[in-house]
């Protein structure tokens, strides 16, 4: 007798050969494609209304609400990033534009999130799952946070959110400083289990308002060691808008981070949380994959000297070359839904496995 | 989805995990009855976890004054809510079937629907209902606190029958709560980082701080709000069931495993703490020896709180004589009236043991009775009830003696020439 087991393996087996038939790759995105300018000199790497930035051309990404794995959150904001990117032969930098009406720059308070922006680079050839990753296809990631922004300059503490508390002392801390005593003079770190824990969240003070991590699946998020962090940043509120600076050295020596090399294509993928939205983890909006090329395209790979970059994308041709952007996932969501659908139906009418 | 037994509710439920059960699980029992609302637990927990910045707000351990206060602010009315408006969307009522009883549905069977079945049937994107307290509803750890229901009185506000059990007119009581490291966490299934476990050696549920990012999705749903949130470090964190002292680890110990702050500093008793066998399949292991096992699955003296929450909580509670009974079936599902004849009403072994409270801090992990003479008889609600002065005898986890009480406490007369000291 057929198990569920073996049925749902087959049900999977026969997903993958629709897509496969029709040369659907697994959330590919067309159309989009960010051309990384070439500047002589420095890059801007905290000015996020330098004029360097006119030599990039800003191009659109749409979002829409990420509704593949719980926790989700189909009321996600933003609906849309503007993207530039410079590089020069050191180090390549990313400014992320998008529309929010507050700026959400805590996390202290128990209802208080922080807006935040992320971009997303494969660690492998071809483009893995857009939302996080996948087994075997592991993903790079930038998160940058608002809270993390503004505690750049000193992390904010629960006495500048609450300035009327008051405490007898902290018994690990200058009992003299009274509620001023940050946890970070703590000659106990056991009594703040993340610090102790190397959490880069509790960190006592933050290197980068930037974090840089990798995933290879739903839940999989980790944050890579405090001495690989690599990736700095900068982000401004202004007229109801975020412009956050991403910069990072093309070349990394770490097998986790993604790399870049003149006149390659990228693949990459944005997300934004709107913290008054309570949006945080999977409630997010986030884009489908699109493309990154660093100035014209090489006539070979690996043509400027550099290694062969992990990341780059094949020019394999597609059989939905034209259909518009956001057609592609819709059909393999109708697909995908359509199958899950006889899948399950086959399902119910069979035995339970005693 | 997996579907898991859940042994309280007497029927599989859908839970996001498969089941895999520890070997051993951190309970207690809860007497309310005994309770005086001193809130020395609630210190005790506080000087020994919660006492640093960002933890102000934090009490691991709170005691509520029922039905009105609570911490955070009416978080059992608000899930309670919840989960009624879930099972008014599509339809349903949440019954219980207390006519089915059996060794793997000792409370009957529940009709109604979990908080993460009800979450599936409302698709709101959480693996369970849920909502997050702002920090006004964290504010102090008893709301409302010592506040009866309505006092009912004549013209003048005397009241003509004055108070009298079964059923108090005027009424409050003490709830004592913790973390109920339960079965099935819904802070667990909540955390879309895995970033919380339940240990293997005693089912202790605790959040990895090296993995939390802050997310506050354990705190939204765990429906005991029993995550709290840390502004210093952006990270949640919950009670740890002392575990350190659990582990036998605390230099006081003598190696074998030890009750928790809040259980050992109870001044009025109400506590006993311990581990019990988990079987393979999540059931008790049969050892009526054991304190818990023989008041929680022989007697039923002792009940979850919320049970119809699905995540199996392993607090039990003696439900308190005085307080309505159907508020009490609500809190603590069908099989209140049962517990608290049997406790009021108590069997020879029922009455040793109620004395192994707080008798050490050691967990007790055996008991023995020696039987003592019969002392006094009465008839209590209507019914003839004998009282012998039995002698238990707790034992740790290597067999040793760690308490010995006799039902009637011993009478020890100071001598002539001590009389006034202190």
């Amino acid at each position: 007798m057929m198990t569920r087991s073996r049925l749902l393996f087959l049900a999977l087996l026969a997903v993958a050969g629709v897509l496969t038939f029709f040369k659907i790759p697994l959330a590919s995105s067309q159309g989009v494609t960010i051309t990384a300018a070439k500047i002589e000199g420095a890059l801007p790497l905290d000015d996020v209304t330098a004029v360097e930035w006119q030599d990039a051309t800003a191009v659109s990404v749409p979002l829409s609400a990420q509704i593949v794995a719980k926790p989700m959150f189909p009321q996600a904001n933003v609906k849309a990033v503007d993207v530039r990117a410079l590089y020069n032969d050191a180090q390549i930098a990313f400014l992320v534009e998008w529309a929010d009406g507050t700026m959400d720059d805590t996390a202290v308070r128990v209802q208080d999130f922080a807006d935040a922006v992320a971009i997303q680079f494969p660690l492998v050839e071809g483009q893995p799952f857009f939302c996080m990753g996948q087994q075997g296809g592991n993903v790079n990631i930038w998160h940058w946070k608002a809270d993390w922004q503004a505690g750049m300059d000193g992390r904010q503490d629960v006495n500048d959110v609450y300035p009327d508390m008051y405490v007898d002392g902290y018994t690990f801390a200058d009992t003299e400083a009274g509620a001023a005593a940050p946890v970070s003079s703590y000659t106990d770190i056991n009594y703040v289990p993340a610090m102790a824990a190397d959490n880069l969240f509790a960190a006592p003070t933050y290197a980068s308002p930037v974090e840089d991590l990798i995933a290879g699946s739903f839940g999989s998020l980790t944050s890579q060691p405090i001495e690989m962090q690599n990736v700095q940043g900068h982000g401004a509120y202004a007229d109801g808008k975020w412009r956050v600076i991403f910069v990072r050295d093309l070349a990394s020596p770490q097998g986790e981070d993604a790399q870049f090399a003149t006149g390659q294509v990228y693949s990459l993928a944005f997300a934004a949380w709107d913290g008054a939205n309570e949006e945080r983890n999977g409630q997010k909006s986030t884009s489908q994959w699109v493309s990154l090329q660093l100035g014209s395209i090489a006539s070979s790979p690996g043509a400027t000297g550099a290694a062969p970059a992990a990341g780059s994308r094949g020019s394999s041709a597609n059989a939905l070359e034209g259909v518009p952007y956001l057609l592609v996932p819709m059909f393999l969501v109708f697909g995908l839904v359509v199958l899950a659908g006889i899948g399950f139906w086959i399902l119910s009418k069979l035995p339970e496995k005693k | 989805m997996a579907e898991v037994y859940n042994w309280q509710l007497g029927r599989p439920m859908e839970y996001i995990y498969e089941e895999a059960h520890p070997n051993r699980q951190f309970a207690a029992i809860f007497n309310i009855n005994r309770c005086i609302g001193c809130q020395t637990c609630t210190g005790a927990c506080k000087a020994t976890w919660t006492f640093s910045k960002g933890q102000e707000y934090m009490w691991w351990n709170n005691v509520e004054s029922k039905p009105y206060g609570s911490y955070p602010k009416y978080w059992d009315v608000k899930i309670l809510q919840q989960l009624d408006e879930a099972h008014q969307a599509v339809g349903k009522t949440a019954v219980w079937d207390p006519t089915q009883t059996g060794e793997q549905s000792p409370y009957g069977v529940y009709n109604g629907m979990t908080i993460t079945e009800a979450a599936g049937q409302t698709q709101n994107g959480n693996q369970a209902l849920g909502y997050l307290p702002t920090d006004h509803e964290w504010q102090a750890p008893n709301f409302y606190e010592d506040t009866a229901t309505k006092y009912q009185g004549d013209r003048l506000g005397i009241s003509t029958e004055g108070a009298a059990l079964p059923v108090h007119q005027t009424w409050f009581f003490y709830l004592q709560r913790i973390c109920n490291h339960c079965t099935y966490p819904a802070c667990a299934a909540a955390c879309p980082r895995k970033a919380i476990y339940k240990r293997e050696e005693d089912g202790i549920v605790l959040i990895d701080q090296s993995r939390c990012r802050g997310y506050r999705k354990c705190v939204e749903q765990c429906p005991y709000k029993k995550s709290m949130y840390r502004g210093t470090t952006h990270t949640s964190e919950k009670c740890v069931g002392c575990y350190p002292r659990v582990e036998g680890n605390d230099p006081l110990s003598d190696g074998v495993p030890m009750e928790t702050r809040c259980m050992a500093v109870c001044p009025g008793k109400i506590r006993l703490n311990g581990l019990v066998d988990i079987a393979e399949d999540g059931s008790w292991v049969e050892d009526p020896q054991h304190p818990l096992y023989y008041l929680i699955r022989v007697e039923q003296i002792a009940l979850p709180l919320y049970p119809q929450f699905g995540t199996e909580p392993n607090i039990y509670y003696i439900p308190p004589r005085w307080a309505p009974r159907p508020y009490l079936r609500q809190m603590f599902g069908p099989g209140v009236d049962q517990a608290i004849e049997r406790y009021s009403n108590p069997s020879r072994t029922v009455l040793a043991l109620l004395q192994l409270f707080r008798a050490s801090q050691k967990m007790v992990f055996r008991f023995e009775i020696e039987e003592g003479p019969l002392v006094r008889e009465v008839e209590k609600n209507g019914q003839p009830w004998q009282m012998y002065d039995d002698t238990v005898i707790g034992f740790d986890a290597q067999g040793r003696e760690i308490a010995r009480l006799s039902v009637v406490e011993p009478m020890i007369e100071r001598g002539a020439e001590r009389l006034n000291s202190i």
